[in-house]
């Protein structure tokens, strides 16, 4: 354990004198001879890397999924198609346009789910070919000195909604590998704001990874443009490759045996990931106007990092139901732990002929607040003729795989005590075995004994 | 004597009283929703930023001074800019609006 320690400490040390974003990028002369050119530029060393960046979830939003229930095995899924409540729509109802004027105002805006699409709309989501591998926005997952003013949507010539991109000369000499912050961009707005879907912030203060100064790529360790993920289960797209704690803690991360045996039934993120926040509920049938007098869904946050975890058997494959989208498992299976998991609840409109949710566009209602015409609008889009809409509301389990922490992880009797973090109850723990459970009995010699190493 | 002892003890009161409501006054924390008009940041060294915001409710100008590193970022490279709308929490220090939460509304 101690040579694991010392091994963990050195690679850390390593990482921090590894090159990285602030150090010189080689190339830099002809960079700065020739200008930044896009991908063509970035291919010059890289040969073959646009391409390979096309058959990725960034690029594609959406992959095979094999641990959901109810899904075609000859499909992809992903934020491309996927109809859930916490966004109701995707990258086909919702492509980024500009939307109806506000009556109030005159105005409109752009807005669109592949705003965060690494290329420039024209060759959009799962684009393939030589004009897609072109329109790869390499500097904004690689550059530290990315201007995002330049980043924004407009119309060219022809009335096409284009994504624009910082391709200058400034930005390019400023390339390596992603810090937190490139990831970031995207990622803690996902979902309609900051911090909203998985409330968590990624930070020296609140996540013990980051502060030892590590960033999201050093745990998912890309491979030829692919990235690692686990197991949310709302996150179904992924590259195939998958990022556990054990990768670099391996099945025996504590100095205690007593904790090492909790890990045959406990997800790491179970004790280590004692909070998770963000938002709650959204209401997709009632938007709200705000004071630039355009909508956005009625939407219930919490802080993040602020709110307890609910805890559930996890098999690692999903319930996808209408009404229900989360882990699958119970402590009988033989393969699932408990993990800890942010509840959200949605709602939205379902179809009551095909019981089915359905998607909403969001440009009608963020101009004006009608609902159904967005409804209708996505139907439109995805050739649904014959629905009814009627409210209704689906409870989602998101994982909660961040904001890790040594310090202030759940201990002996935080859980085995009455009313503790875990309702063993509603874990499937008949009445006897929740009395012996919660029973000092278990641990009082051990955290005695504790407290007077401690004091 | 006595006389001593009771201005001392009133005096102490007042010293108690009065530091009580320093603290009780730089610990109210304020919040307001409003669109960035201004934004003042000294190049990409800075250490602190100021930004004005109009308070979407009342139409006030409020002037918002942020430390916090990862804000000061989002200034220099223009993840935030002017014309964002900004949910923040601030508090008042030394006659300053100092904030300790400042994020776009916004999302994708």
């Amino acid at each position: 354990m101690k040579i694991r320690g010392l091994l963990m400490a050195l690679a850390l040390a390593s990482l921090a004198t590894a090159p990285g974003l602030a150090e010189e990028h080689p190339g830099r002369a002809s960079i700065e001879a020739s200008g930044y050119n896009g991908p063509s530029t970035c291919e010059e060393c890289h040969p073959g890397k646009a391409k390979e960046l096309l058959s990725t979830v960034h690029w594609k939003h959406a992959s095979p999924v094999t641990n959901v229930d109810g899904l075609d095995a000859e499909k992809e899924y992903g934020m491309f198609n996927r109809i859930y409540t916490m966004c109701n729509g995707n990258d086909v109802v919702n492509n980024l346009k500009e939307i109806p004027v506000n009556p109030e105002t005159g105005k409109s805006k752009f807005t669109g789910c592949n705003t965060c699409h690494p290329g420039n709309h024209l060759s959009d989501v799962g684009s393939t070919g030589p004009e897609a591998e072109n329109a790869i926005d390499c500097l904004v997952c690689h550059s530290s000195a990315y201007d995002f003013t330049k980043r924004v949507p407009f119309k060219d010539g022809k009335g096409q909604v284009v994504m624009g991109q910082d391709r200058s000369t400034a930005a390019a000499l400023a390339v390596g590998r992603p810090a937190a912050k490139n990831c970031m961009v995207c990622h803690e707005r996902a979902g309609g704001g900051i911090y909203v879907k998985r409330g968590f912030e990624f930070t020296r203060e609140n996540d013990v990874h980051a502060a030892m100064g590590m960033t999201c790529v050093d745990c998912h360790k890309a491979q030829n443009h692919k990235l690692p993920t686990g197991f949310d289960p709302n996150t179904w797209a992924n590259d195939g490759l998958r990022v556990a704690c054990s990768d670099c803690h391996g099945a025996e991360p504590h100095a205690d045996q007593d904790y090492n045996r909790h890990t045959a039934k406990l997800a790491c993120q179970t004790c280590h990931i004692p909070r998770t926040g963000g938002t709650m509920a959204k209401d997709f049938t009632r938007w709200e106007q705000g004071a630039d007098k355009f909508y956005e869904p009625g939407t219930i946050q919490a802080e993040a990092n602020s709110t307890k975890p609910v805890y559930a058997w996890y098999n690692l494959r999903v319930r996808n139901t209408p009404h229900f989208i989360g882990p699958d498992g119970s402590r009988n299976d033989g393969t699932s732990k408990i993990y800890p998991f942010k509840v959200y609840q949605g709602k939205a409109f379902f179809d009551k002929k095909s019981g089915q949710l359905l998607s909403m566009d969001f440009a009608p209602p963020m101009a004006t607040g009608d609902v159904l015409a967005g409804v209708a609008s996505a139907a439109s889009t995805l050739g649904i003729k014959d629905y009814e809409p009627t409210p209704g509301w689906q409870t989602l389990y998101f994982g909660s795989s961040h904001l890790v922490t040594k310090e202030n992880a759940l201990t002996c009797f935080q859980c085995h005590t009455v009313g503790g973090a875990l309702n063993f109850k509603d874990l499937g723990y008949s009445d006897a075995e929740v009395a012996k459970l919660t029973n000092p009995e278990t641990y009082v010699t051990k955290v005695l004994e504790k407290q007077k190493e401690e004091w | 004597m006595k006389k001593r002892t009771l201005v001392l003890a009133v005096a102490t009161l007042f010293a108690v009283c009065a530091f009580s409501m320093t603290v009780l006054a730089q610990s109210a924390e304020m919040k307001l929703v409003g669109v960035i008009t201004k934004i003042k940041i000294a190049g990409p060294a800075a250490t602190t930023a100021t930004a004005i915001l109009k308070d979407t409710k009342t139409e006030k100008l409020v002037e918002i001074v942020i430390n916090d590193e990862l804000t000061l970022d989002k200034f220099k490279d223009h993840r935030i800019v002017e014309g964002d709308e900004i949910r923040c929490k601030y508090k008042s220090v030394d006659g300053k609006n100092v904030s300790n939460y400042f994020r776009k509304t916004a999302g994708c």
